[in-house]
């Protein structure tokens, strides 16, 4: 039987543009959605209540904070439902506690020796990755880059590590990442690694968490 | 530098910036604008008090039962007591003819709270407006109100405070 020829030239601007619409809509109707939730709740903050809310919002951020930063534990739906709860205004917070949960665990990776790293990989059974670690282990920054892009990665790896602060970006944003750790598991890896330098991370993370609150205060959900 | 130093500056960073960007993205929420006025110490509203009814503009709801008394130079609102222990706070009155323009400005002691008051004072009857904003580090929230005041009795046992 014939196969349709599949053409080599990748998507066509038609589709390109097909799916930045779609997108598009999906935002919307997200945002349409929050509204119909928050809407449901009826969460007014009056004088009688507010001093409650305060308490349970700052409970909320640090639970956000704390779950976020730990590797493999989901912690992005508690600032999702402080966003549907609160809309725009509390946008500001959740970004905040995202940025800091994500520090916090390049912070803890960062003190972590990498030894420690060879072994949770170890622990969780992805061999080679142990064994790499295990030999850039003893190695400098620069040596340990050069020596990952010197073995025989594919070429998207080798792509990934010249930019790897734009993997980093994509990386924690990409849906579905807490079956390689999540935001803070990539985090805590990043720091273990020893090839994320602090400030140029600290710039990354600034600019990769900021899409979701950013939309949210722009739409003013 | 020592692990521990390094655990350090990096719990600054991470706090430093977290906590400027909430800042930054915050805005601030300006109180009620008192009309310009020529303001003298309030005194000649002392021993009356009002009654109010009227609505919150945000929401529609109705305000709940609030009594505005002024004693002795001296302005109280029953709601604001009742919410946050708001205390007597000194008011600002202007005279423009047989109407008296009010008003107060009041701070919650132990939460941050700021009630601004505008009030007209026709005869027997009050029109008030104002705003209750609360200014935490990570927002700004505010509420309008607009009443009408009729008069009732002052609460005066509550002044020695």
């Amino acid at each position: 039987m014939m196969q349709p020829a599949r053409t080599a030239s990748g998507p066509t601007p038609l589709s390109i543009a097909l799916r930045i619409v779609a997108l598009i809509a999906v935002v919307v109707v997200a945002t349409w959605g929050a509204h119909l939730i928050r809407d449901a709740l009826d969460l007014t903050i009056m004088p009688d209540n507010e001093q409650t809310v305060h308490r349970a919002i700052m409970l909320g951020a640090l639970a956000y904070i704390g779950l976020l930063a730990l590797p493999f534990v989901p912690g992005a739906e508690i600032g999702i439902a402080m966003l549907t709860a609160f809309g725009a205004a509390i946008a500001p917070l959740v970004y905040g506690a995202t940025v800091l949960a994500m520090l916090l665990a390049y912070s803890v990776g960062c003190l972590l020796p990498i030894t420690s790293l060879a072994r949770l990989l170890a622990v969780l059974r992805m061999r080679r990755a142990a064994d790499l670690v295990a030999r850039a282990a003893p190695l400098s920054r620069d040596a340990r880059l050069a020596m990952l892009l010197d073995g025989t990665p594919p070429r998207t790896v080798a792509l990934a590590l010249r930019h790897r602060y734009l993997a980093l970006a994509l990386a924690v944003n990409t849906p579905g990442n807490a079956v390689i750790g999540g935001g803070g598991g990539i985090m805590m890896m990043a720091g273990l690694s020893g090839v994320f330098a602090p400030w140029p991370t600290v710039l990354t993370i600034a600019v990769a968490v900021s899409p979701v609150p950013l939309a949210v205060m722009l739409l003013g959900a | 530098m020592t692990p521990i130093l390094q655990a350090a500056a990096a719990a600054v960073v991470a706090l430093g910036t977290g906590a400027t960007a909430v800042t930054v993205m915050t805005k601030d929420v300006p109180d009620f604008a008192v009309p310009d006025r020529q303001w003298q110490p309030g005194a000649e509203l002392d021993g009356r008090a009002f009654r109010l009814s009227g609505a919150i503009t945000e929401t529609g709801a109705d305000l709940p039962e609030t009594v505005l008394s002024f004693v002795d130079g001296r302005f109280q609102s029953s709601r604001c007591q009742i919410y946050c222990e708001f205390g007597w706070n000194d008011y600002r009155t202007s005279r423009d003819g047989e109407t008296i323009h009010f008003t107060s400005t009041t701070r919650c002691p132990d939460a941050p709270h700021t009630v601004v008051w505008y009030g007209i004072v026709e005869g027997d009857e009050m029109r008030v407006e104002g705003t209750w904003t609360t200014r935490r580090w990570y927002w700004t929230r505010q509420i309008n109100l607009l009443a009408e005041g009729s008069p009732t009795s002052p609460k005066v046992e509550a002044i020695s405070g």
